[in-house]
């Protein structure tokens, strides 16, 4: 059963289209709600979860989760979670994580782990259980997407609107923090910690350029995330490339294609 | 007077941990009145607004509503969030699944539904205000509560507003709950007025508050002429009615 699972390729691809589909409409929140800089710093901390898995002897996924959720409850406790998510803070909590799970994997080194592909992904890795693991965590993802969307955008767009009209603002931006949190651990196996915040910045960069509302930014976010995954694992297979840093660049490459197209278009208008 | 309140709140109080906010507030809102908050800063303006509407809950004393009350809330301070790609359309949509034809007759109610497709960020900060005005409607709401509406609007943008208002009041036929400061623009157009400084120094007609030794002593003789003029106005609307003899004193 599922044959057609065993060539790295289909496995690849199956986990690159899933990252993309969730990366869109979390990456969209995120860039509305200016919370880029916080996956970039749960990113970094994630290596610490990593090793914590390793010395723990539990699932480095686990380990992630435990130390993102953990960061994410003590954000919610230090600050209110809404404007005060400084970048000194971020910054101290990103770099402590980064360095002392290097310290970690230094002292505990296992040959199921490669320092290289913590940092940077290793999509043609994918294995069986890391695509159920990423199966799962999509589904419940776009699930509690669909279930609240209506709320997270109306958060996004104002807070006092959407308190003033009944939505639970603090238990909404929560239950988003938890899911960046999800998001984060699952993507890390796909884009690497380091990459992770550009998966989920540039495409909905690219969108933001042509989009009138938010579902359209979501709708274009998604268009451009895969065809940054088309271009990457096209440049991976035909150069050798490393697949999530092909990834990024084609990203990029797409925004500066993006860019042009608009000042064009912006140009014959006038 | 006319049958039951539309709301009663009967000796609100509020506190955080040991300080005041509220204390021994009563009033009663009725339906097509206009009734105005006055008072200086930190005077639980807000926080009543907050009450009346149902975000505060715990809170001393009572506030009984008609039942199936539909209150259309303007906070104080409303941040629009402007990095998102954003329609006043889409909007109007924000909270709740709404029709086009409804979003465009609360758009034409406060003469901004040629708005309807511009992005949100292109707006002014007059435009916004009026949008968001717009948006408290929906729905038939027997109760608007705004919270000083006209904040950042510029003074023509402001007389037009509590204009907005006024119109509002009559074709929604509802009650209108207004924490203002503009003590001028705003009193010609109002039915009872709160005077409140953590307790209510007075209320009434704005006349009769006008003359009251509390409202004086936080407000000074000045605005008290300011109203006194606009009471004369209210006098004239009251001769037509038939009630003349209520003005004796003026």
């Amino acid at each position: 059963m599922l044959e057609w699972l065993d060539d790295f390729v289909v496995r690849s691809i199956l986990a690159g289209l899933m990252m993309v589909a969730v990366a869109a409409p979390m990456g969209c929140l995120m860039v509305w709600q200016r919370l880029a800089f916080l996956s970039d710093t749960l990113g970094h901390a994630a290596v610490l979860g990593v090793a914590l898995g390793l010395v723990l002897r539990i699932e480095p996924i686990a380990g992630v989760l435990a130390i993102v959720v953990l960061i994410v409850f003590s954000l919610q406790r230090v600050t209110s979670l809404n404007n005060a998510l400084s970048e000194t803070t971020l910054a101290i909590i990103s770099h402590t994580g980064l360095a002392g799970g290097i310290i970690l994997l230094g002292l505990f080194p296992s040959p199921a782990i490669s320092l290289e592909a913590i940092l940077f992904g290793d999509l043609l890795a994918t294995g069986k259980a890391d695509l159920l693991r990423l199966l799962v965590a999509a589904v419940v993802l776009l699930t509690l997407l669909l279930m609240h969307w209506r709320a997270f955008v109306a958060v996004s767009v104002s807070r006092e609107i959407a308190q003033a009209e009944g939505i639970p603002v603090q238990r909404t931006q929560f239950l988003m923090f938890l899911m960046i949190a999800l998001l984060i651990a699952v993507m890390m196996q796909v884009m690497g910690v380091l990459l992770i915040a550009a998966m989920l910045v540039i495409p909905t960069s690219c969108a933001r350029l042509f989009s009138a509302g938010p579902e359209q930014m979501v709708g274009l976010s998604l268009f451009y995330g895969l065809a940054a995954l088309g271009g990457g694992l096209g440049a991976s297979f035909r150069f050798d490339w490393q697949t999530g840093p092909a990834i990024v660049v084609s990203a990029t490459a797409l925004l500066l294609l993006s860019l042009a197209v608009k000042r064009a278009l912006d140009g014959r208008k006038v | 007077m006319e049958a039951e309140p539309l709301l009663r709140a009967i000796d609100v109080g509020y506190r955080v941990g040991e300080r005041l906010i509220l204390e021994r507030v009563s009033f009663e809102l009725r339906r097509a009145q206009i009734t105005t908050i006055i008072g200086p800063n930190g005077a639980g303006k807000s926080t009543l607004t907050s009450i009346v509407n149902g975000l505060i809950r715990k809170h001393d004393g009572v506030i009984e509503r008609a039942p199936g009350l539909r209150i259309g809330y303007l906070p104080q301070r409303v941040y629009v969030n402007t990095l998102m790609p954003l329609t006043v359309a889409r909007l109007m949509q924000l909270t709740r699944r709404t029709s086009v034809d409804e979003a465009r007759a609360a758009l034409a109610r406060t003469d901004v539904e040629a708005l309807y497709d511009r992005q949100v960020r292109s707006l002014s900060e007059g435009e916004l205000k009026r949008v968001l005005l717009a948006r408290t409607t929906l729905g038939q709401p027997d109760l608007l509560v705004l919270d000083e509406p006209t904040s950042g609007v510029d003074i023509t943008g402001e007389a037009r507003m509590y204009e907005l208002i006024g119109e509002l009041r009559d074709e929604l036929d509802c009650a209108v709950l207004l924490v203002s400061h503009d003590l001028h623009l705003v009193m010609s157009r109002t039915d009872q007025v709160l005077c409140l400084n953590r307790h209510l120094c007075c209320s009434g007609l704005p006349e009769s508050v006008s003359r009251h030794p509390e409202y004086l002593a936080l407000f000074g003789r000045q605005a008290a002429d300011a109203i006194a003029i606009y009471a004369h106005e209210h006098d004239h609307v009251h001769d037509v009615a038939g009630h003349s003899e209520e003005h004796s004193h003026a």
